[in-house]
């Protein structure tokens, strides 16, 4: 550098020849007019270029260059039409003759500086001012079409300031260039960050509006569709770009139908963002390019979780005083956009950022979606912290099975440092949500226990506190394997407090111990209950009502049988044959016993007297347990006809022996129609009127049937 | 200055008949808990009142260059992420107190069947403003970003027209952002020095080219719109309003015990909450200043707390009038280094004069050293945040895991 500017510059004529002379052989005898000027006079060209271009960058057009050369000198070739392309081949020989120049004079830091002079031809600047003029006619809105819809376009936009960019790196890297051509490199510069800008909007104008599946409503508030305005010919190749035109009007494109996936952008949408990406990044600029993806992709995603899941953002406050149907509502929504999240749109912003930014490595994707992550979780925990109520448990369990079921493939969107984060945040969720499940079963627990109503269910028929407890315990079975999850995980709690491991009792599921030690109490209570009956019959008939509906819950769905196991429905089973059991001993043993054959004969004669007496007790026992019992209730049809054929077997037999043996003593006519009130199939009929629940005509067995 | 004293017999007349033996015994002990804890809360806010500033916030508008060695200086990155430490800390130390070694019942008759509801209504709300700091940090981040870019373009040798537009470019977007928030927040508040800036940015888009007029602000307001983390119609200034609003100082009895401790965390952590809202941007915040009631001044433990409060207060009603995201105070000096540098890209002509440069030059290296300790501690003061969350989750469920064991105690156990 000193050596430099201790040297006239004026007194260094041939080595900027030489220099020049360099430059010119390496882009092999172009005849350009700068070459020309540069020439005849090297000195004035210096100059020309060096000053000249100080001032260009405020008023494009104006090239300095131009006026400072010499007229007469750019009078033979005006009409020669230079365009970007035609100057790029001189640009890049230009181009890499000065890479070559800074390759040499790397080393050389003190000596031969005289060596060291990179003459710029003037053509450099003309290329600037060309750029510049095309820029200036984008901004302006002159083209009719916008420049990304035309290939030729795009590539010599895109190729152009590839070069500014090259120049400007080789310019800035190359001593000698910083030394003598500050002023081009400004005004290179200047037109290099126009470009960037254009580039910048450019990207994120596409980024936005070129969404095939975006819902066109939103084009129509967006600050930025102004400037489509201009593009409103659309029978590019680029028809899959939904825009706007003046009128307002959608242009539907023609491919809405291929279904292109999450985030649906074309193809050519895709390569064109990476080309401006790398021509940015390439220049420098790739800090813009990168912020404009991450402001407009956070954007695009929060619109599309809103348009496709009509997922909306609620605090968690909010959730807590949400009534439960309100809530109950969201819980889907927000499992399909997390569902979705972890299928389709986070991995489809993976996969954009991946193309777009290649080598990025999921950092900007993380950017645009981690905070969306943990927000998601968010709600989560917040419904987990809601009051806990039973009939929250299903969907409490769908939210833990969204999470356990899409969280990994979600998970393994993120890069390594961002992974423990994220799972340790789910993992409290899930924790608070499974705290929760649990939690509700001891509820349902307490419930069972502290549930003393006083007053008998009419009939002994199925306790609503079975019903309840049986068809929850089913419908969570439905979520057993889930649910064996949440015992086995959170449950310590619970363990630490039991006095016996709950796990010991039934192999080693913890939640089929949980529903063992909620039938046990639910068997307890039942059991309490009976007691409130008088009739031990009835209180019989309520534990077989009761049991069997449990049992056949079981039965009916494959999930909880499997959960309680067969031993258990056995063991069930044969309590209910006991109950069956003391039933007909506590009802109809007694009746039987009118029916005994002895007691009646005295030394081989009948007594008649007993014999009367057995009758009408008979009767009037017989029709009181009718009476009664008809009113009682057996909704189990099997249930029902089982009581009533082991009534019918052990009472019919009976009857009609007593009948065979001493029905013949009472005297035909009015004896018999006194004390015989019915035949066998009388009391088969009337045995079958039992269990019916049937309060209003209870008392009319007895004017009934009288054959 | 232990106002616990003098009541202190008719407290532990009234609280022993619910005790069992052992911890009637352990009464004096419980005495001496509280009082350490007021102890360590006024502690741990004067350490954090105590590096007094070098220098008053920069509020004069010719200092430009803010004193650079405050990074403990109240409101700085470093010192909100002390302030977490704090918090964690006087909620570990409060829930100890809350619920070791007492008996679960005590904790569910009046006057707790009110204060304990209420306090664990306060904890919900300040998850909700964890989770907008959180993602008001992020917006941070994105500034530290534009920030930075012009910080690169301002430290390229030869300082052109194209580094400096570029830079320009860069710093309108971040001027616009960090007061732009605000004046979307602060409904009307929004004054001349919002509308400033934007018409700085436009007539900057207008030169650099027209497509990109319209957007040079846009960019960050579209951020925003996507970046409220709460809720459609959440504010924060509501919540801490509501967090406040029945947060009264125990009297007569109940200042001796137990609602003394419980009334002290629930302040701090209204107060954390409220400091947090100031610092980054965060949805709907207008009249944040008047929603934090100052606890009483005769109360030992509040004193450094008061300070600081009164502070940052005074920051924000004057903030709330021109307009700025947050009074984090990396963001305060980045605003201000923003608007000066913005200040110098519109003076400057190639080639760049020396002095304009070299002054030009501190303010990039000031800014370069901020976007330095933001891109250090940001995405730890984040994680602690979320830390803070999840204790709060957590202690939230032990409280009421407590709370259930009191219910079935008292239960009729049939």
């Amino acid at each position: 550098m000193e050596k430099n500017v201790d040297k006239d510059p004026d007194h260094d004529h041939d080595d900027k020849s030489k220099g020049e002379e360099k430059a010119v052989d390496a882009v092999s005898d172009a005849h350009l007019p700068a070459d020309d000027v540069a020439h005849q006079d090297g000195n004035s060209t210096k100059e020309n270029v060096d000053v000249g271009n100080a001032e260009t960058d405020h008023d494009p057009g104006d090239n300095v260059v131009d006026d400072k050369v010499p007229q007469e000198e750019e009078a033979p070739e005006p009409e020669i039409r230079h365009t970007l392309e035609s100057f790029s081949e001189e640009l890049d020989q230009l181009l890499s003759s000065l890479s070559l120049h800074k390759e040499e004079h790397k080393d050389d830091k003190e000596e031969k500086t005289e060596e060291d002079y990179f003459q710029i031809p003037q053509f450099v600047g003309k290329f600037l001012d060309l750029l510049e003029e095309k820029l200036s006619k984008y901004d302006s809105g002159e083209p009719k079409t916008t420049w990304y819809q035309d290939p030729e376009e795009v590539s010599s936009l895109l190729e152009a300031v590839d070069r500014v960019s090259k120049l400007m790196g080789l310019l800035l890297n190359t001593k000698s260039c910083l030394d003598h051509h500050e002023p081009l490199i400004n005004h290179a510069g200047s037109i290099q960050q126009r470009a960037m800008a254009f580039l910048e909007d450019e990207f994120r104008a596409l980024l936005e509006e070129s969404v095939i599946k975006e819902p066109p409503v939103v084009p129509a508030d967006d600050s930025s569709s102004q400037r489509k305005s201009t593009g409103d010919q659309q029978d590019h190749q680029n028809d899959a770009v939904v825009s706007q035109d003046q009128d307002q009007t959608v242009v539907v494109p023609e491919s809405v139908d291929q279904e292109i996936e999450y985030p649906g952008y074309s193809e050519e949408v895709v390569a064109l963002l990476r080309k401006i990406a790398e021509k940015m990044k390439a220049g420098g600029y790739g800090w813009e390019c990168r912020e404009v993806y991450l402001v407009g992709r956070r954007n695009i995603l929060m619109r599309s979780l809103k348009h496709d899941c009509e997922f909306e953002k609620v605090s968690i406050d909010e959730v807590q005083k949400m009534s439960w149907d309100t809530l109950e509502r969201e819980i889907p929504l927000w499992n399909k956009t997390f569902k979705d999240c972890s299928s389709l749109f986070f991995p489809g912003e993976l996969k954009l950022a991946e193309k777009i930014f290649p080598g990025d490595e999921g950092s900007l994707f993380c950017i645009v979606t981690h905070c969306l992550a943990i927000q998601f979780l968010g709600f989560a925990e917040a419904v987990a912290m809601t009051k806990r109520s039973t009939e929250k448990l299903f969907k409490i369990l769908d939210i833990y099975e969204t999470l356990r079921d899409s969280f990994p493939a979600m998970e393994e969107l993120f890069p390594e440092e961002l992974r423990s984060e994220l799972r340790n945040e789910v993992a409290s969720a899930r924790s608070r949500l499974g705290e929760f499940a649990i939690n509700i079963f001891s509820d349902l627990e307490n419930s069972i226990k502290s549930d003393s109503s006083k007053t008998p269910v009419p009939g002994g028929a199925v306790h609503p506190l079975t019903r309840y407890t049986m068809n929850y315990l089913k419908y969570s079975c439905e979520y057993k394997d889930t649910l064996e999850q949440v015992f086995k995980s959170h449950s310590k709690m619970e363990q630490e407090e039991d006095d016996e491991p709950p796990a010991a009792k039934s192999g080693d599921s913890a939640f089929a111990s949980q529903l063992m030690r909620i039938m046990e109490l639910l068997d307890g209570n039942l059991e309490a209950k009976s007691k409130q009956y008088k009739d031990i019959p009835l209180s019989c008939i309520f534990m077989m009502n009761n049991g069997r509906y449990i049992v056949q819950k079981i039965k009916g769905s494959a999930e909880i049988h499997e959960v309680m196991g067969d031993t258990w429905c056995r063991r069930r089973s044969s309590e209910l044959r006991n109950y069956h059991k003391n039933y007909q001993r506590e009802t109809w043993g007694k009746l039987l016993g009118f029916l005994a054959h002895d007691g009646l004969m005295h030394n081989g004669k009948i007594v008649k007297p007993n014999l009367k007496e057995r009758f009408k007790s008979f009767n009037a026992t017989f029709d009181e347990i009718h009476k009664t019992q008809t009113t009682w209730v057996v909704n189990d049809e099997q249930l029902q006809s089982e009581l009533r054929v082991s009534i019918t077997a052990v009472m019919i037999p009976a009857y009609r022996a007593f009948m065979a043996r001493f029905g013949q003593y009472l005297d035909p006519g009015r004896q018999t129609e006194k004390y015989v009130k019915y035949q066998p199939e009388d009391i088969e009929d009337l045995i079958d009127q039992l269990f019916d629940g049937n309060t209003s005509s209870a008392s009319a067995a007895t004017a009934k049937r009288r054959t | 200055m232990r106002p616990a004293q003098d009541n202190q017999g008719s407290f532990l007349g009234r609280i022993s008949i619910r005790r069992n033996q052992f911890v009637d015994v352990n009464n004096e002990q419980e005495q001496e808990d509280l009082e350490l804890f007021q102890r360590h809360i006024a502690d741990r806010f004067t350490e954090l009142l105590s590096p007094p500033p070098q220098q008053q916030p920069p509020s004069d508008e010719a200092n430009t260059v803010a004193p650079v060695a405050a990074t403990e200086q109240i409101m700085s990155v470093t010192w909100l992420r002390k302030l977490m430490d704090v918090f964690l800390c006087c909620e570990a130390e409060f829930k100890a107190i809350l619920l070791m070694g007492r008996d679960p019942t005590q904790i569910s008759k009046p006057p707790f069947d009110r204060l304990v509801p209420e306090m664990l209504d306060r904890s919900i709300k300040a998850l909700d403003i964890c989770t907008a700091v959180v993602n008001g940090i992020d917006s941070v981040r994105h500034y530290q970003r534009l920030a930075e870019i012009a910080v690169s373009a301002l430290e390229q040798r030869p300082l052109g027209d194209g580094n400096v537009r570029r830079a320009r470019r860069a710093l309108a977007n971040l001027v616009v952002a960090l007061s732009l928030e605000d004046k979307e927040n602060t409904s009307g508040g929004g004054g001349g020095g919002g509308n400033k800036t934007t018409e700085r940015s436009w007539s900057f888009g207008r030169r650099s080219g027209g497509s990109s007029a319209s957007k040079g602000g846009a960019t960050i307001g579209q951020l925003k719109s996507s970046s409220w983390a709460v809720g459609r119609n959440w504010s924060a200034a509501k919540q801490i309003h509501a967090m406040t609003g029945n947060l009264n100082p125990p009297r007569g009895n109940e200042a001796a015990g137990l609602p003394q401790p419980m009334f002290i965390m629930s302040t701090v952590m209204v107060f954390v909450m409220w400091v947090l809202t100031a610092a980054v941007p965060c949805q709907e915040r207008s009249g944040l200043a008047n929603h934090l009631p100052v606890p009483p001044k005769h109360l030992s433990w509040a004193q450094s707390l008061i300070g600081i409060h009164e502070k940052i207060g005074d920051e924000w009603k004057k903030k709330e009038k021109k307009g700025s995201a947050g009074l984090m105070e990396e963001m305060t000096r980045m605003e201000k280094l923003g608007h000066s540098l913005i200040e110098f890209a519109d003076a400057f002509h190639y080639p760049a004069e020396k002095e304009a440069s070299e002054s030009a030059a501190a303010q990039v290296a000031e800014m370069a050293e901020i976007c330095r300790r933001m891109e250090e501690e940001l995405v730890p003061l984040q994680q602690q945040i979320r830390e803070v969350f999840h204790r709060i989750v957590r202690s939230r469920a032990e409280i009421l895991e407590v709370l259930e064991q009191a219910g079935k105690l008292s239960a009729p156990v049939v």
